[in-house]
Order: C-alpha cells, then sequence, then structure tokens
C-alpha cells in the first residue's frame, strides 16, 4: 500500500504509522454524561467493510497527521487529507489567523 | 565515525563538517512576515514545496510543512541559530541543528545507485531532480535528503548519533563498486 502525502508525494506504506479511527471526537468533560461518551469515545468502533477515515502519521517523512479515506475491503485510497486542515474546518477563525 | 568509503573514482562521500545549521518554523500568523523576513535579509524566496533554494550566503532546505533547513558554512564563527533568532525574532522559532546534525555528502556516477539501495524514493532523474527534496529514511534511518547536481551529488542531513550506522550501510552498500585496480 502506498499513501501520496499531501507534503511529501507518494510514499510507501513503511513511512506512515496507523494511528486510529479519525472519525471520533473527545467528548466533552463536562457534559453530564461524559463518562458515558468517554467510554465510547475510547473503546466504540464501528468496523465497517468498505470506506473508513483512518489517521495515519507520516513518521519516518514530514511528520504531518494525515486523515486517509481508505476502504478497507481492497486498500483502495480516495483522500488524504492534512488532519490539520480537517480539524480546523467549521472552526470559528481565532484571532492570530490559525 | 567509522569512515571507510571505497576507492573508487565513481563515488566519494564525505561528511561536510564545516557547516553551520539552524532549523526555523513559522510563529502562528507570523508566516507571510516570515517570508518577507527571508525575502528581505537573504533574498531567497523560502519553498512551501519539497525544495532547497539558495539565498546569500546561505540555502535553505524545506524541512516539512512550516519548518525549513538553513544551511551556511561556519566560517568567521557564523552561528546560524544566533543570527536567525535575531534575523526572525518575534516572527519564527529557531533551533540549532549544528550539532544534532551531520551533512553527508554523495556524490558521483554510482551515487544514484547506492543510495538506492536504502532509500525508498524514486532517484531517477525524471521523479528526483537538483533543486528537490526529500525527508525519507536511508536504511531506516530518517534523513533530509536534496541534490545538488548532476554528477549526481547529493546531501543526506541525519542526527549524528547515527552517523555510524549511516556510513556502515554507506559503505556496505558502495562495496561492489569500488575499483579493483
Amino acid at each position: 500500500m502506498r499513501i501520496a502525502c499531501p507534503h511529501c508525494g507518494e510514499r510507501s506504506l513503511d513511512e506512515f504509522l496507523y494511528s486510529g479511527d479519525a472519525t471520533v471526537r473527545r467528548p466533552d468533560f463536562a457534559s453530564p454524561t461524559a463518562m458515558d461518551e468517554f467510554i465510547a469515545y475510547t473503546f466504540e468502533r464501528t468496523n465497517p467493510a468498505g470506506p473508513h477515515r483512518e489517521l495515519w502519521y507520516h513518521a519516518a517523512g514530514c511528520h504531518a497527521w494525515l486523515v486517509v479515506t481508505r476502504n478497507v475491503a481492497t486498500h483502495a485510497i480516495s483522500s488524504v487529507e492534512p488532519a490539520r486542515d480537517v480539524a480546523l474546518a467549521g472552526k470559528p477563525e481565532t484571532k492570530d489567523g490559525a | 565515525m567509522d569512515w571507510h568509503p571505497p576507492a573508487t573514482l565513481d563515488l566519494a562521500v564525505s561528511a561536510r563538517e564545516t557547516l553551520t545549521m539552524a532549523s526555523f518554523a513559522a510563529i502562528r500568523g507570523k508566516e507571510e512576515a516570515l517570508r518577507e523576513a527571508i525575502r528581505a535579509g537573504y533574498g531567497a524566496e523560502l519553498p512551501y514545496h519539497a525544495a532547497r533554494v539558495a539565498g546569500v550566503g546561505i540555502t535553505f532546505v524545506w524541512a516539512g510543512p512550516n519548518q525549513w533547513l538553513a544551511v551556511a558554512e561556519r566560517e568567521n564563527g557564523r552561528d546560524l541559530e544566533a543570527e536567525l533568532k535575531e534575523q526572525l525574532a518575534g516572527i519564527a522559532s529557531v533551533v540549532d541543528q549544528s550539532d544534532g546534525r551531520v551533512v553527508v555528502r554523495i556524490s558521483g556516477p554510482r551515487a544514484r545507485d547506492v543510495l538506492a539501495k536504502g532509500v525508498p524514493i524514486d532517484l531517477h532523474p525524471r521523479a528526483f531532480k537538483p533543486g528537490d527534496v526529500a525527508i525519507t529514511h536511508a536504511s531506516h534511518i530518517g534523513i533530509i535528503l536534496w541534490q545538488t547536481d548532476d554528477a549526481p551529488t547529493y546531501e543526506a542531513a541525519l542526527f549524528r548519533s547515527y552517523a555510524d550506522s549511516f556510513a556502515h550501510w554507506l559503505f556496505e552498500s558502495a562495496a561492489e563498486y569500488a575499483s579493483t585496480r
């Protein structure tokens, strides 16, 4: 399997580390149901036989975190995005433009 | 360093021990100010893709998203960390790399063949040319690799503590090209 890093170009799998499910979001610890939400966040995963969004870390390359959309049945990769862009999408602009 | 490069005219290997190096990254929101400071101070346009550009008395190597490695000769006591900390005060974080990293130059008609044994990227001239940069590994040792000319000449920046392992791999890889004369 090869992953097309948006910064480095296509690189082989041995440069990357798989770092988990990219669809989960850390719950609000102040929520009244925080315990249940954190249990789900930590342990509960769907196991789709098809497209899945995953976090990959370009450990032996540019050290960027990536969100890779991969069909886990065929290994076909349909998109690779910097995780930073995914995380910032939809968030309000901060004062310093980050 | 266990330094026994094979004797051949087809490959020259040397450690560039006369360099001063510093890495830097823009402080959030100061990206444009950083580009302008490098333009004004060194006459160079910072690369935002995997490339290496020359400025006045300095080169800038892309070292990841919004990160660069500045490389210069250490002549007249030049210290890039101190220099850039002054030039880029308030707009970039600067860290010395002169002690932490070593730059190994690998040059000659066999340089590409030797590197190809452990570097997983395509080094064919159609894929990797002078001015190009790749952050990758050589026999599992992390390197920032760039090409400087069509000899071809490559330079690899790696953590100095890995230099022995790197040299061991490099010279084993090069052994078959040693001249028998």
